[in-house]
């Protein structure tokens, strides 16, 4: 790496399907600048040198380059900008961007914007807006929306590791309740109440093995994350300040239904993987960002992770494409909660997609600002209690994760 | 092989990069009344504090989805017929198909059609409780990922004829075309049932738990209008 990259803020807006208060894109992304500005006074709109904005889908917002109204009204006028667009991962592929801008040199202090507004429609014709990034020629008109794509990736993986629906049920229970002190949480916001793994496997069918209480939330939010150099950061924020020690990005077929006898796989992990059941793009960019972190054994050396539940099953297979798990000890990892707060790995401490809520743009930096607080000892100020710190934390990772695993991004931030 | 990649000149004496198909067929299937009406503001509403109004901005386009090179496919579905591609170097075979060859050794060799079998293996499956708007009312939705013939990968598409908690990983499918006047040459046009002679096999308890979560989801769709 020839230049540390760093965070040194960054805040979302409250997520929720409805009124957030912040209604405006234009408006809720300049409260989130404010809130920064607030934890970090000496940072100023006029240090940026770029703007990166991450946002998935004019579907949900009815204009094109809606980037243009955010930029023009934070008073941005001449400041180079441009727009990541990578589905589910386009806030971790617009983290990466920016990751690179600072790398490079080229660019010091770099702002990412994410948002979407997804209840700008109803549920079931948001879902069918989604599902427009499944393959629309063969996939999208046989029933076809995520959750049932994942459903059917998880009933097989599921059964070829011996996990049960019990066992995903508790992974959907600590993200729910993990939410419950967590104010700007959609969970927190509207049902706000601890939950139990026999709520969600009494919740309604999605599509099996998936319930209602599996899968995250369709949301409006906003969220802004500062990625800078280190001089900048040693400057503005020289006692919070997280750096991004590793990162990869990779990618998987678009069709789920492609992947099980995919020559490129075949030759970088043998035949047979990832099947139609793992995230090969998850394994491949975790081992990308490892090997940059200097991360051999990533079960000892991180320290807690926020990383894109859109359903507790694909969770759970992530801790596997992570290298937390195998076959052999998946089904035992989770029954042994070792992703709670009390666990050797805590995940989604912040909620995640299934408590803190799942504005697709927003999402990936959501998960980078709740890592960045954990990281720099901010979680305190920012959620209602301590319940939800990971005590001394000094290593985390983020994931990001679009379509059927079709893109996938991981970061390691490592406190200074 | 290269098809209609000619430069041509049309009859402003313009470079063309293709011809211009000449369209023979031509049918609309779209219901009765129904027509494009663009973006129209249709409605609003405002809080009663007055700080708030919402607006309801109403579009319906009509897309054009290009398929030139796939387009045998969805020809053949018209047929009732499953077109797969392979590839003549490594022989390769794919449903979906593909255009070109994915095995990066081959150099994105051109494809080859091949009619494939009526037959299928459910890969995996899982049961449907919801789905999106213009899906709700076929409720409950077995979804199969099926490998048809000697495909290399698995497609995805309908099981019909079975109950919802009998089907099985690695099952015999057959592949059933709706009748000729009611293909529209989408992946609609066909679904799968379980093969001639096969038969579920006992209840068992995780049979009986998606029967209990699928119970609900045929009363719920009685009442959706
Ligand atoms: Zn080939």
């Amino acid at each position: 790496m020839t230049r540390k990259v760093c965070v040194v803020g960054g805040a979302t807006t409250p997520f929720d399907y409805g009124p957030t208060g912040f209604e405006t894109i234009e408006g809720g992304a300049a409260e989130c600048v404010k809130e920064t500005q607030r934890d970090i006074p000496d940072f100023s709109l006029r240090d940026l040198d770029l703007m990166i904005y991450s946002h998935f889908s004019v579907h949900f917002g009815h204009q094109l380059a809606p980037e243009w109204i955010i930029h023009d009204h934070l008073g941005l006028v001449g400041l180079p900008h441009y727009r990541v667009e990578n589905g589910g991962n386009t806030g971790g592929s617009a983290l990466y961007a920016a990751a690179l801008a600072v790398m490079s040199g080229h660019h010091d202090v770099v702002g990412i914007i994410g948002w979407e507004t997804m209840d700008s429609v109803s549920q079931s014709q948001g879902s069918e807006f989604i599902a427009m990034a499944s393959d629309t020629r063969y996939e999208l008109m046989v029933g076809g929306i995520y959750p049932i794509y994942y459903a059917a990736m998880a009933n097989k993986w599921m059964k070829d590791n011996k996990v049960t629906e019990e066992d995903v049920a508790t992974i959907a229970v600590k993200n729910k309740n993990n939410a419950m002190d967590n104010p700007k949480a959609q969970w927190y916001r509207n049902e706000h109440r601890y939950i139990t793994v026999d709520d969600v496997l009494n919740s309604k069918l999605i599509s099996y093995p998936i319930k209602k209480y599996d899968c995250c939330l369709m949301s409006r939010g906003v969220a802004f994350v500062l990625v800078c150099c280190e001089e900048y950061a040693k400057k503005v924020n020289p006692d919070g300040y997280v750096t991004i020690d590793g990162m990869g990005l990779s990618s998987c077929t678009i069709r789920a239904g492609d992947r099980l006898n995919n020559p490129t796989w075949a030759e970088r992990y043998g035949p047979g993987y990832p099947e139609m059941t793992e995230f090969g793009a998850c394994r491949c960019s975790a081992e990308q960002a490892y090997k940059m972190a200097g991360i051999e054994n990533p079960l000892k050396e991180i320290d807690f992770g926020e990383i894109h539940d859109a359903f507790s099953t694909s969770e759970a297979q992530i801790y596997k494409a992570l290298g937390l798990a195998n076959t052999d000890n998946i089904a035992q990892f989770i029954r042994d909660e070792q992703t709670h707060l009390h666990g050797s790995i805590p995940m989604n401490p912040g909620g995640g997609l299934i408590g803190y809520g799942h504005p697709v743009g927003a999402t990936g930096l959501m998960s980078t600002i709740e890592c960045f607080y954990q990281l720099s000892g901010l979680i305190p100020k920012k959620h209602l209690s301590r319940k939800t710190e990971v005590p001394d934390a000094m290593c985390g990772i983020v994931n990001s994760h679009a379509g059927t695993g079709t893109s996938i991004s991981n970061f390691i931030l490592r406190r200074h | 092989m290269m098809e209609q990649v000619v430069l041509m000149k049309n009859k402003n004496n313009k470079k063309k990069f293709a011809y211009e198909p000449k369209f023979t067929e031509r049918k609309d299937y779209r219901p009765e009344g129904v027509k494009e009406t663009g973006l129209v503001f249709v409605g609003h509403e405002i809080s009663e504090d007055r700080t708030v109004m919402n607006q309801f901005l109403h579009y319906d386009q009509l897309y054009t989805i290009r398929h030139g090179w796939n387009s045998k496919f969805f020809i053949g579905l018209l047929e009732g017929k499953i077109m797969g591609t392979r590839c003549p170097k490594c022989g390769d075979t794919w449903v979906p198909v593909r255009t070109h060859c994915w095995n990066l050794n081959c150099k994105l060799e051109r494809t080859e059609w091949v009619e494939m079998p009526l037959t299928a293996k459910v890969h995996t499956w899982t049961v449907a409780g919801w789905s999106g708007r213009s899906s709700l009312k076929r409720l409950p939705i077995v979804l199969v990922y099926a490998i048809i013939g000697d495909s290399k990968v698995a497609i995805a598409n309908e099981l019909h004829g079975i109950n919802p908690w009998d089907v099985e990983f690695g099952m015999p499918l057959k592949v059933v075309f709706k009748p000729k006047e009611q293909r529209v040459g989408a992946v609609t046009d066909f679904h799968f049932e379980p093969a001639d002679g096969w038969k579920p096999s006992p209840m068992t308890e995780e049979k009986e738990r998606i029967k209990k979560l699928v119970e609900p989801v045929y009363e719920w769709v009685k009442t959706l209008k």
